[in-house]
Parts: structure tokens; sequence; C-alpha cells
């Protein structure tokens, strides 16, 4: 087949039709939504509103204590898989006794689903019933408050959360380290270099890029976070633990505020833009020095 | 040939026989319709649902298809399959509340089913208010909904508590005619160290907070001076939620938060009836679901101990028109309608209507809906004079004097003079949202009852104004049972 052969078309444009369908098309009238007040209950015929719902969100106190609420739980939760992570993907490769077992026992959370893993939670965090409380009453300490105060709700969303990727983080950590030359180790023991300096010397760095990429996919999975929030908490004490994604869910499918949802989405792009382009560009000098 | 022809009028006549016997127990004769109602995750009313269903397929041959649906999931399911003209369901379960968003796709009910000895039979609040909506009827009740109060009898009655807590409060130990006394009883046996609290209510934001609040409130802001004028000015659709009988109202709702079993403000209603039937308190309030959960052996240590009665009130009601306490010469009760009791309609897109509105008339007869009530786990509670009136129905649960003060309660709470009903307008969720929200903040202390309902008011005005004030206004008083405004 010749490059300038009009078949070509016949196999390019039905793939680029369905693309344009099934992705820019919603993404186009979802932008378009955006700048209309719309809503679907009570009924209200669609009016122009241009940027007002993107105003009216900038100085909404609620939008941006979703932002903070969700940045934290990212970053913490984020920060936390790294660290725990790669501390048992280390200790997994260094070949531990049953590391085939722990292996597979280390991966089971990743593999429920989230809701069902926030339903468990929410059974162990329950103030009567859950078993956690209950150890501290046999101990004759008080309840604590882990779901009804705002601060230990963020925690024990944040504690699930690790709970249930860190091993995302072990899986994708274990893969880049089994991947690394042994002859640069040999060569650090023949320096005498501690295990210490080996790790800070060729181990971290060596993963840098492999790091970098996990916890970008992370960040962005975290920053999407709802179901285990939606099931835990439902966003309460209050709006404590509301995200931006339950945030946008209460507006969209509760209220059908169609419009300003639609604008929330688009800002909530717009977030994890900045915060992927920022990452990238603070890693970027970092990640060119191991070329 | 003459065998032959014997033969064969042998067989038709046999067929005949057969297939006039098969339509004379299917009638009316549904054989071959699936009706599939939405409803919300059981036991709850999904559970009623399925006996009705059993009913009506034993009747018609018809069958039923109930369809689950989480509570928080159930109105953006039903409202998603009405605005796209789905015909995904031939039945919605659904609040009173979410009537106003439902009516432009619900069909209306059969003329020849609003009369006669059953239709009679509802209680008039449900089948002339919460069933009827701009004068036309849209759903059936299939539950009744008013908020009453139980209490712990053996604890009430024993002398010694009654010694010390006239001693304490200086008047007798009874059920509260007051929210004060309510909330001193709550105090008086609040006592951890014996693993016994105070009182239980719902707390937690989508946990049927809203409605226990409302409950407290009703008693203050409910005044039969100037109808209708609870949740919005009648004449103004100015909200009302932060004026000082609201305030009043949250002030006493937090008390009581701090007088129930640890980590109270994570209770949902569910949460209620467990510390009431394990016995972990003295009085609660909430839906008739308690006293029959309760009263049942299996699922209650305090079986045979249980109380009821209406709902506290006051002598002191805000007028929202003079902007003043009008004082009453006694106490009067106003009986909360919260949620108003499940109802259940057919959409106008559904394929079945016929059928549909038939599963209606058995799921909602006197026989069928009064075994749902006295059922424990079904979310019945009585709606129907029937209900109330048959003791020899609730003996099968109740003790004499439990079955006496329960359907007292219920019937003195349905038939009060003063029953406050429930919000009902357009835009529901986005009015009763913000509530929780700032419920939430006042009750972990993070702003004051003051200034959190007056967040509230801020943002119903804001809601009216968008939704169209002069739209919601009439919506709100047709839903109060007022005339409509000149």
């Amino acid at each position: 087949m010749m490059r300038n052969d009009p078949i070509k078309h016949v196999f390019i444009w039905p793939a680029v039709l369905v693309v344009l369908a099934i992705s820019i098309f919603p993404l186009i009238y979802s932008f378009t939504t955006s700048f209309l007040s719309y809503r679907l209950i009570p009924p209200i015929p669609p009016r122009v509103v241009w940027f007002g719902n993107y105003v009216t969100l900038l100085q909404e106190p609620r939008f941006w204590n979703a932002i903070l609420t969700t940045t934290l739980i990212a970053f913490i939760a984020v920060g936390l898989q790294y660290v725990i992570g790669f501390g048992v993907a280390l200790a997994l490769n260094a070949r531990v006794p049953g590391e085939r077992l722990f292996r597979v026992a280390l991966l089971l959370p990743m593999l429920l689903a989230p809701v069902a893993v926030a339903l468990v939670a929410r059974m162990i965090f329950n103030p009567t019933m859950g078993p956690l409380n209950q150890l501290l009453s046999t101990f004759g300490l008080a309840n604590l408050p882990f779901l009804t105060n705002g601060h230990w709700a963020l925690g024990c969303i944040i504690a699930v959360e690790i709970w249930q990727w860190t091993p995302f983080v072990i899986l994708m950590m274990l893969a880049g380290l089994q991947t690394l030359p042994e002859d640069v180790y040999e060569a650090a023991e023949l320096e005498n270099a501690s295990a210490w300096q080996q790790f800070w010397g060729i181990t971290f760095p060596m993963m840098l890029p492999i790091s970098a990429a996990v916890v970008f996919i992370r960040l962005i999975e975290s920053y999407k976070i709802m179901d285990t929030v939606f099931v835990m908490t439902g966003g309460g004490p209050g709006v404590d633990t509301e995200t931006l994604t339950l945030f946008a869910y209460q507006e969209g499918f509760k209220k059908f505020n169609l419009g300003y949802t639609s604008a929330l989405s688009f800002l909530f792009l717009i977030a994890i833009t900045i915060i992927g382009v920022t990452y990238l560009a603070l890693l970027r000098p970092h990640l060119e020095k191991r070329r | 040939m003459l065998r032959r022809t014997f033969l064969m009028l042998t067989t038709s006549l046999a067929v005949a026989c057969a297939a006039s016997q098969a339509n004379a127990a299917c009638s009316p004769d549904y054989s071959g319709v699936t009706l599939t109602v939405a409803s919300q995750t059981g036991p709850y009313i999904a559970s009623a649902l399925k006996l009705g269903a059993d009913e009506w397929t034993k009747k018609t041959c018809g069958k039923v298809n109930v369809v689950e649906f989480p509570w928080s999931e159930l109105y953006p399911k039903i409202v998603t399959s009405l605005t796209a003209s789905d015909a995904t369901f031939d039945l919605v379960s659904f609040a009173p509340a979410w009537l106003p968003d439902f009516v432009p796709y619900l069909s209306e009910m059969p003329k020849a089913m609003q009369s006669g000895k059953d239709w009679d039979d509802v209680e008039p609040a449900y089948r002339e208010r919460l069933m009827v909506w701009e004068g036309k009827i849209y759903s059936q009740s299939m539950d009744g909904d008013v908020h009453t109060y139980t209490y712990r009898t053996d604890l009430f009655s024993d002398p010694k508590e009654k010694d010390a807590f006239k001693a304490k409060y200086g008047y007798d130990l009874a059920p509260p005619k007051t929210w004060k006394q309510y909330l001193d009883i709550a105090e008086f046996f609040q006592r951890p160290d014996k693993g016994l609290w105070g009182t239980a209510e719902a707390f937690r934001r989508g946990g049927q907070q809203f409605w226990f609040f409302f409950s407290h409130a009703a008693a203050y802001t409910n005044n039969p001076n100037y109808p209708g004028a609870m949740f919005f000015d009648p004449e103004t659709m100015d909200a009302q939620i932060n004026n000082p009988g609201w305030v009043k109202g949250l002030e006493e709702y937090i008390r009581a938060s701090k007088l129930g079993p640890p980590n109270a403000l994570n209770f949902s209603f569910g949460e209620v009836n467990a510390a009431v039937a394990g016995g972990q308190v003295a009085e609660s309030i909430g839906w008739g679901d308690t006293g029959v959960i309760a009263a049942d052996p299996k699922q209650s240590k305090i079986s045979g101990k249980v109380g009821s009665a209406v709902l506290p009130g006051s002598d002191e009601i805000w007028n929202a028109k003079t902007k003043k306490w009008d004082k009453f010469p006694a106490v009067l009760p106003a009986p909360f309608m919260a949620f108003g009791g499940w109802q259940i309609a057919v959409p106008k897109v559904g394929k079945h209507q016929e059928a549909a509105w038939d599963f209606v008339k058995t799921l909602t007869s006197p026989e069928v809906s009064g075994q749902a009530a006295i059922t424990g786990g079904t979310g019945v509670n009585p709606y129907r004079k029937s209900h109330t009136a048959n003791l020899e129905l609730w003996s099968k649960i109740f003790s004499p004097q439990e079955a006496k003060e329960y359907l007292g309660a219920q019937a003195d709470s349905i038939n009060g003079k003063n029953v406050a009903l429930d919000m009902r307008l357009p835009g529901y969720f986005s009015y009763t949202e913000v509530v929780e929200i700032e419920l939430g903040k006042a009750l972990a202390g993070q702003t004051t009852p003051q200034a959190a309902l007056d967040a509230v008011a801020k943002e119903w005005n804001r809601l009216t104004d968008e939704f169209g004030r002069a739209k919601q206004l009439a919506a709100y008083r047709a839903a109060m049972g007022l005339p409509p405004k000149n």
C-alpha cells in the first residue's frame, strides 16, 4: 500500500470518528454546559451565564475547602505510600524468608474494590460496635471519635488509602529494583560502601525515574478519590472530609446542577494539570541528570 | 369418525375449563407481566414491597421485581430515569418531599382508586395532604411517618428512680411534655459507668439527621396562629430557619447529642434503634419502627418494657409574622410528620400502567399493609385508621399496655391539632444539603447555632431566588395545605 493510497482514509476515519464521539464531543458538551445556568431539578431552562459558574465557584469557601482536603489526602497518603512501599519493596528484593507469600499477601488490598475496603473500614472505625473502640474500652481508655471528628476522620481516610494503595507502589518499585544492574553494587562492595551509602548513592538515584512515575500516577489517582470518602464519612462531619469529586457528585447527581458541576469539573481538570506540570517541572532537572 | 369427534370435543372442553380456571385464579389476569419497582435497599420498605409482591403474584399471576438502591442513591436513580423518559421502572417508591420534583413525570392515580372503603380508611393527613400535589393525586402512601417518643417503662416506673428524679428536678418522672423535661430525663439517666445513657437521636450527615432536628424545632416554630410558617414565611417565601424558635430547637438538639452513647454523632436512625433495643438509653425519639423493634424479643433486650408517647411540645411558639413569641395557655405538642412516610407512584412512561396501579392497590390494602405494619424491619408504620384501631393485630408483638401507648401515640400524633408537616419543595435536596452541612458544624462545635442557621437561611433565600420565588412560594403553600396566593 502506497503512502498516498486513498484507502488509508477508510481505516483512519472510523477510528477518528469513534474517538471524537466518545471522548471529544462529551468534553466539548461539558465545556459549553459550564457556561450555562442549567438545572435539571427543579427544571430551569438553560441560560448563558458565561464565566458566572466559575466566578461563583472561586468565591465559594466549600470549593476551596474541597481542594484543601483533597490535596491533604493526596499528598500525605501518596508520600507515606511511597516511603512504606519503597521500604517493603527493598525488603522483598533482599529475598527475605517467605518473600513469595508476602508478595502475594501484600498485593491483596489493591485487588479489592475501594467500596468494599471502605465498608470494612467503616465497621472497624464504628463508634460502638467497631473493634478499635472496643479494644480501647477493654484497656479502660476513652472511645475515639474516629469518624465524627474532622481531623480523625481525615486521618482514617488517609490510613485506608495507604493500606489499599501501598501495594501498587510495592509492585512497581519491586519491578524497578529487579532491573537494577548487579555489577554496580559489586563495585560498591569492593569500595566498602555501606548499605546506607549504596541506597543513597546507587539505588535511590537509579530508581528516580520509576519513582517519579509511580508518585505521579498515585497523585493523580488520589486526587480522584471518591468511593472511600463517600462510604466512610459521606464528606462529613460538616464538609470536613469532602473531596473535589464528592463535591462534584453532590452538585451533579444530588442537586442536578449541571452547569455548575461542569464548571467544577473543568476547574478540577485545571487544578490537576497545574499540579502535574509543577511536579514534572520540579523533577525535570533531577531526571535529566540521570540521562 | 364418531369416536374421533367425541375425543376432540372432550379435549376442547377440558382446555376451555382449564383456561377458565386459570383466569379465575388470576384476577385480574396479569400473567406474563413483570413490574419493576425502584426501592431503597432492604429490609426497610424493600421487604414491604416484596410482601405486597407475593400477595399480588398470588392474586394476579403477575410478577414484581424489586430493584434496590442505597438510600443516598435512590433519588438520583429515579430522577435520571424519569427525566430521560426511560421506562426502566414501572413503579417508584420515594419520600413525599421528592414528589414536587417527580410530578411532571408521574401518572395520576385512577379515579376509581380515589374512593371507597379502602380510600377513606387512609388517615386524612396522608390522603388529603401528603398524597396531594396541586389538587391532584399522583402517589399513594405505603407507610406512615411521624416522629414519636419512646421510653423504657421499667426505668420510669421504678420507685427509686421516681423518688430520685423528683428530688432532683421537682416534678414527677413521666413521659415529657416539654423538650426541657426531655433533656432533664436524658441528663438524669446519663450513667456511662452503668452502660446507660440518656437519649438516642440521629446526628450523622446522611443519616436522617435533619428530621430529628426539625422535630425539636417544630415545637417552637409550628405556630397555629400563623399556619404554614415553620420553614418559610408563606407570604414572602423568606426563610424562617434562623428565627429564635429554630435556634432554640438547635440548641436543644445539640444538648441531646451530648446526652447519648459515645460517638452518638455518628448515629443514623439504624443506630438509634439498636441503642434503644439494646437497652442502652432511657428514652429516644424517632419513627414508629423504634417501638416495633424494641418490642420484638428476637431483636430487643427491653421487650415488654417499651412505652410510647407524643413528642414533647412547648407553650411558647415563635410567630414569624409578629416576630414575637406567642404564649399559649398550655403546652401545645407539635408532632412532626418527619419524612411523611414512603409513597409509591407510577411513572407516565411505564409500560404497564394498569397493572402497576393494581399492584399499588394490593400493596396498600388494609390487609397487606396491616401485616407489613406489625412486621419488624419492613419500615412500614401505621397510616390507615384500621392500622391503629386493630388492637388484636398489634397484640402479636406488643403487650396490651405497650400496644395501647404505641397506637395512641401514633394516632394522636397524626391527628394532632398542631401536627407539623415536613417541607416539600422543588429542589428539595438543594435545601436540605446545606442544613446537613451546617448542622454538622454546629454539632461539632465549629460554629454557633445562630451562625449555622443564618448560613442556612442565606442559602435557602438564594436558592429560592434562583429557582423562582413566585414558583417556590406557590409550591410551598400547596405543600403546607394553604390556598394559592392571589
